[in-house]
């Protein structure tokens, strides 16, 4: 279970670094396409990027954050449902942020901004469930 | 420490409490595989009486069957690769070989019959006449007026076109792809001689007018040429005119009633909307259609090239009033469309999602009215975007935008653009009976669910969304 909680909030993280990606190649290639003498407007369809941060921004890591706090109910990982509750909130955060930057573009910065939290905060709960022992085995070992 | 079956039985608790709301709300927005319009949502009787629809069957409601035909035309459907004319090759559907399909022109009062096949679109195919207020029968939707058109099948659109005005036509079965990959053709109502005809269509990113990318030329039909725009698209189209003056001459096919000339303003052509201009054409002149590289010179020689008025003309004052047919204020039926969105599943898929009167598809309100009854509706966008709003088979008036009442020309449309924050009060008369898509025109918005159905007492239909023929009419 411990390397579970690890990969999956390792996924996490990973998953913010694929949306930094999909978002910058969409909107390159928005601006390559208008150059081209295509149109960009509400007849557009979503382009491959475009595509990307909508599946793994709105699918796959909610799903990945919900998975994480389910594990952490059985991993024993010290802090463990505390750390997947962080990893569930800013992830709630993001797509709150996401809904209101489409009504107010400047609340986009702020999910950006809040991208890297969510980064940091995952790998950090990766990093627990990789150096702590259980703390019930390492107690044990100590006696 | 907790004992080991005590921390287990805490964990899947959790588990639970994590898990059931979840798997509550995606299970609830699953969208049923086979739907029967009359059944689906619930009804709204807008204030007038309730009434049971059985009755009439939809299959009945058809144009005149055994009259011969004034216009008879054969179309036949096909995904195939074509060719945009300044561009280059496209993958996409077809009428005979061509998108935009054969232009279909008849005199007011013809009786109009198309016979479609479907040689290869495995999906399906319909056509729906936009803006024309068919018998029901004829309106071309899959699952509501008829099942899908298979592969290899046919199926006879048979209806009068009363109305003269500017029209197009269009695939009602899985429409927000047919549509924009390329079927649909123009439909005009008693030509002019100094027509012109501006159908604009973005294939995937590709804009164009009539087929054709880039700045396309057609020769001045005389000294005034009348423009006939149709916005075929998903969004809203600004179009101007640089070189001349103009004149809004007509609205979804209805004449403006004294028109005044327009300079320095752009006017919006809504996204299944026709307006058409009287332009002065003795110079060159470009029109500007939304921006982008694609626009039409109309005349030899240079044509001054301009950018987007910001200014535009407000059909709400456009024009001088006349009776519209009926008052409003004697409205027997009183119903709100109610535009908004949330965060939440929908068919399983997490996102946010379109809303009417707070609910959402299917679980939205039907209009039920009678034959007879003049209904008034308020449509109210708090949704974030902008929405087209399109009533089949009808034509709406409009009384009011924001509160602000209609001062011009009356205003009659069958494509409404609402913007964001915006209401306008419509109304019309319930004059031909059916059961009536009434949704969102950006056809991607509609198959997230910005649909429902006006629906008349007493008629019924067999079809059904979904099911065996896999209509899906968005």
């Amino acid at each position: 279970m411990r390397s579970v909680y690890r990969a999956l909030a390792g996924l996490i993280a990973i998953g913010v670094i694929v949306q930094a990606m999909a978002i910058a190649l969409a909107w390159f290639t928005v601006i390559k396409d208008v150059d081209g003498g295509l149109v960009f407007d509400k007849n557009s369809d979503a382009n491959v990027g475009h595509m990307i941060h909508t599946i793994v921004g709105s699918g796959i890591i909610p799903l990945l954050a919900i998975l994480l706090l389910i594990v952490s109910f059985f991993a024993k990982v010290d802090g463990g449902v505390k750390w997947a509750l962080y990893v569930f909130g800013l992830v709630v955060l993001q797509f709150g942020l996401a809904v209101l930057s489409f009504g107010a573009s400047a609340v986009g910065a702020l999910h950006g901004l809040n991208a890297f939290a969510l980064l940091a905060v995952a790998a950090m709960a990766a990093r627990r469930a990789a150096t702590q022992p259980e703390t019930t085995a390492a107690a044990a070992s100590t006696i | 420490m907790r004992s080991p079956s005590r921390r287990g039985l805490i964990a899947v608790v959790a588990t639970v409490v994590v898990l059931a709301p979840i798997g509550f709300f995606w299970q609830r927005s699953l969208i049923p595989n086979d739907l029967s319009p009359m059944t689906m949502g619930y009804a709204d009787y807008g204030g007038g009486p309730a009434a049971a629809h059985h009755g009439t069957d939809v299959s009945r409601l058809t144009g005149p069957a055994d009259q011969k035909p004034d216009v008879a035309v054969d179309l036949v459907a096909r995904e195939e690769r074509f060719d945009i004319p300044g561009r280059g090759p496209m993958d996409g559907y077809t009428l005979n070989h061509t998108s935009p399909g054969p232009r279909i022109v008849a005199k007011q009062g013809d009786l109009v019959q198309v016979t479609l096949r479907n040689e290869n679109v495995a999906e399906g195919i319909t056509l729906h006449w936009h803006g024309v207020d068919v018998p029901n029968a004829e309106d071309g939707v899959a699952g509501v007026t008829q099942d899908a058109i298979p592969l290899g099948k046919s199926y006879v659109y048979r209806f009068v076109a009363k109305d003269a005005g500017t029209y197009w036509y269009h695939s009602h079965q899985v429409s927000h792809e047919q549509v924009q990959k390329g079927l649909y053709g123009v439909l005009i109502v008693q030509p002019s001689a100094t027509d012109v005809i501006a159908a604009v269509h973005t294939y995937d990113k590709v804009r164009t007018v009539n087929g054709e990318y880039g700045e396309r030329r057609v020769q001045a039909p005389g000294p005034i040429a009348r423009v006939r725009l149709i916005n075929t698209d998903n969004g809203p189209m600004a179009v101007w005119v640089d070189g001349a003056p103009y004149k809004v001459v007509a609205v979804d096919g209805t004449e403006v009633n004294a028109p005044t000339e327009v300079s320095g303003k752009a006017v919006l052509v809504t996204a299944g909307g026709r307006v058409d201009l009287e332009i002065p054409t003795a110079k060159a002149v470009r029109i500007g259609l939304g921006g982008g590289p694609t626009t039409l010179v109309i005349g030899d020689g240079d044509a001054p090239a301009g950018t987007e008025p910001r200014d535009r003309v407000d059909l709400l004052k456009y024009g001088t009033p006349k009776p519209i047919g009926f008052d409003p204020a004697k409205a027997t039926r009183v119903f709100r469309y109610d535009i908004g969105r949330r965060i939440g599943f929908f068919d399983g898929k997490p996102g946010l999602w379109w809303t009417i009167n707070g609910h959402q598809y299917p679980d939205v309100p039907m209009f039920v009215v009678s034959e007879g009854d003049i209904v008034r509706m308020t449509i109210k966008n708090s949704s974030g975007q902008v929405h087209p709003m399109h009533l089949h088979g009808h034509h709406v008036v409009v009384l009011s935008r924001d509160g602000v009442r209609a001062t011009g020309s009356p205003w009659r449309t069958d494509s409404l653009n609402v913007e964001d924050k915006e209401t306008y009060e419509v109304a019309f008369v319930a004059d031909n009976p059916g059961i009536w898509m009434d949704h969102c025109h950006n056809l991607p918005h509609a198959a997230q669910g910005l649909v429902t159905h006006l629906m008349y007492t007493g008629v019924t239909t067999n079809h059904h969304l979904g099911g065996t023929p896999n209509n899906q009419p968005e």
